[in-house]
């Protein structure tokens, strides 16, 4: 598959929250293929893949966890050079919060706060009530999802404008990555903040994301608004596979009712010869990448 | 790197750091081999990265707003405080001893006495040991063991090697021995020496680690 890029009017004026270019990393059985994309002001991006695609890799390379190639600017300011300015304007929220688990979430927070001049201690304040948050509790009496909270009372504390979110949902039961979300979703609204989220549960990322940055094996397939990549294709439902075959379906595969692929919606007569609906993002993500395994 | 200093304290330090410490008051024992108090601050360091491993330290400090190259240089800035803390406990409870008990008792049938040589051979054992320890445990800080593993190794030899030294060498048995009150200039410069020493291995050892952990993934 063409690797979908579409011009994007909210890059246009302003250095971008956040930029990529040819970021890359090899390891033994796996390369990091000089990914580049860039995150407008305000927006929501949600980078998808499924396990290992090099969503965390890609994360890492930005935070400079690891050393990778490529180039990084943080609103128009490059990482490499001005890590220490860079890092301020970023909250990192990892999957959970793994760290000092016999340690109160107190000393964290001091141990924290010493490093961002801008700490908000009332901003902080209020997200320990609003989520309900006992700083008195070590990290480890913490349910997972007060792990995730915490971790974002901290990035919004610091006065991040740009939060990094690495599978900040995986573990969460279904109510709480609603909760998640709905809070993400009430930050970039009122505070105006960007979002970078790498997740594998696409769910999320249909109800917040504005984009949709698509990793397949450390390759970056697409890269653009969440409504233009869903509306580039229809899910298609087939009686056989040489019937989707001649309408060069996508990624088919059986499914209970018959075949099921995507059709790229420019070639579809109308109106279309076979049921079709709106796919989701999972639906997407399978059949394309069936479709590149396929075509391996 | 004030702020990291301050969390490597707060969070990262593990008990055995101050416990250890204490062990300078070893130099009361009577004959005994007081170069093996330096072989502690070594396992103290070893505690504490175990511990930061477990606690996913790295990972967390990556995040915060500091040069990657600052976060090895924190920690080593931090043990290097306690090792010159220790030595001049050594040094301090050494005088301590020699002022309280005769000076017949200040010689010792296991190694050094307590005095300024035995602060420089100190201070040569902890060089030798950041050295040995810091730069490979940076390159693989997920590994502990095996830095730890060869530095303590080497530190053991050094340690033997001294104490030979003491029954095999004049210098050592008799100039470097004793009293500070007796060959005072020979103590002195053996300690000036061996904290010159310090000063260089340690100082190499932050150049390499810092050099490895820049190329270290988290």
């Amino acid at each position: 598959m063409r690797a979908l890029r579409e011009d994007r009017p909210d890059l246009a004026d302003e250095p971008p929250a956040l930029s990529v270019r040819r970021l890359g990393k090899s390891y033994p059985g796996f390369t990091l293929d000089d990914l580049s994309f860039e995150v407008g002001r305000g927006r929501i991006a949600g980078l998808i893949g499924r396990n290992g695609a090099g969503k965390s890799t890609a994360i890492k390379g930005i935070l400079r966890f690891i050393s990778a190639r490529g180039e990084v600017s943080v609103f128009g300011q490059e990482i490499a050079l001005r890590e220490r300015e860079v890092k301020q304007m970023i909250g990192y929220v990892g999957g959970g919060f793994r760290f000092y688990p016999l340690k109160p979430l107190a000393a964290v927070r001091r141990a924290y706060a010493r490093f961002y001049p801008r700490w908000d201690p009332a901003k902080y304040a209020a997200c320990l009530s609003r989520f309900g948050l006992d700083e008195g509790k070590k990290v480890r009496e913490l349910s997972e999802g007060m792990k995730v909270k915490f971790a974002l009372a901290l990035a919004l504390s610091q006065g991040a404008k740009l939060l990094i979110m690495d599978e900040p949902t995986s573990g969460l039961d279904p109510l709480s990555r609603e909760e998640f979300c709905d809070i993400v979703l009430d930050l970039v609204r009122r505070e105006g903040i960007t979002v970078l989220f790498s997740t594998h549960i696409t769910s999320d990322l249909e109800r917040i994301a504005d984009d949709i940055l698509y990793l397949f094996r450390g390759k970056l397939l697409a890269d653009c608004p969440l409504k233009v990549w869903q509306s580039r294709y229809w899910l298609a439902r087939f009686p056989s596979p040489e019937r989707a075959a001649a309408c060069s379906a996508i990624g088919v595969k059986p499914v209970r009712e018959g075949f099921e692929g995507l059709l790229l919606r420019e070639n579809l007569a109308d109106p279309p010869p076979f049921p079709v609906f709106e796919p989701s993002l999972d639906a997407l993500m399978i059949h394309l990448e069936r479709e590149q395994e396929n075509g391996l | 790197m004030k702020q990291l200093i301050l969390k490597e304290l707060s969070l990262c330090l593990h008990p055995t750091s101050l416990i250890f410490l204490s062990f300078a008051a070893l130099v009361f024992v009577p004959n005994y081999p007081y170069e093996v108090i330096f072989f502690f601050s070594g396992l103290s360091v070893f505690f504490t990265c175990l511990t930061v491993r477990e606690n996913g330290d790295l990972a967390f400090t990556a995040a915060l707003p500091a040069p990657k190259g600052a976060i090895p240089l924190a920690r080593m800035a931090v043990t290097m405080g306690f090792q010159i803390l220790l030595l001049a406990l050594v040094g301090a409870l050494g005088a301590l001893k020699a002022a309280l008990l005769p000076a017949e008792l200040l010689i010792n049938e296991a190694g050094l006495s307590a005095n300024w040589a035995l602060v420089g051979s100190g201070a040569l054992l902890l060089g030798a040991f950041n050295l040995l320890f810091f730069p490979r445990y940076f390159r693989r800080p997920d590994r502990v063991g095996g830095p730890f593993a060869a530095a303590a190794a080497v530190l053991f030899l050094l340690i033997g090697l001294l104490i030979a030294l003491r029954w095999t060498l004049p210098l050592f048995s008799v100039t470097l021995n004793g009293s500070n009150a007796e060959h005072t200039g020979a103590k002195l410069i053996a300690m000036a020496a061996g904290l010159v020493l310090y000063a260089g291995l340690s100082a190499l050892a932050c150049l390499l680690s810092v050099r490895r952990f820049l190329k270290t993934d988290l």
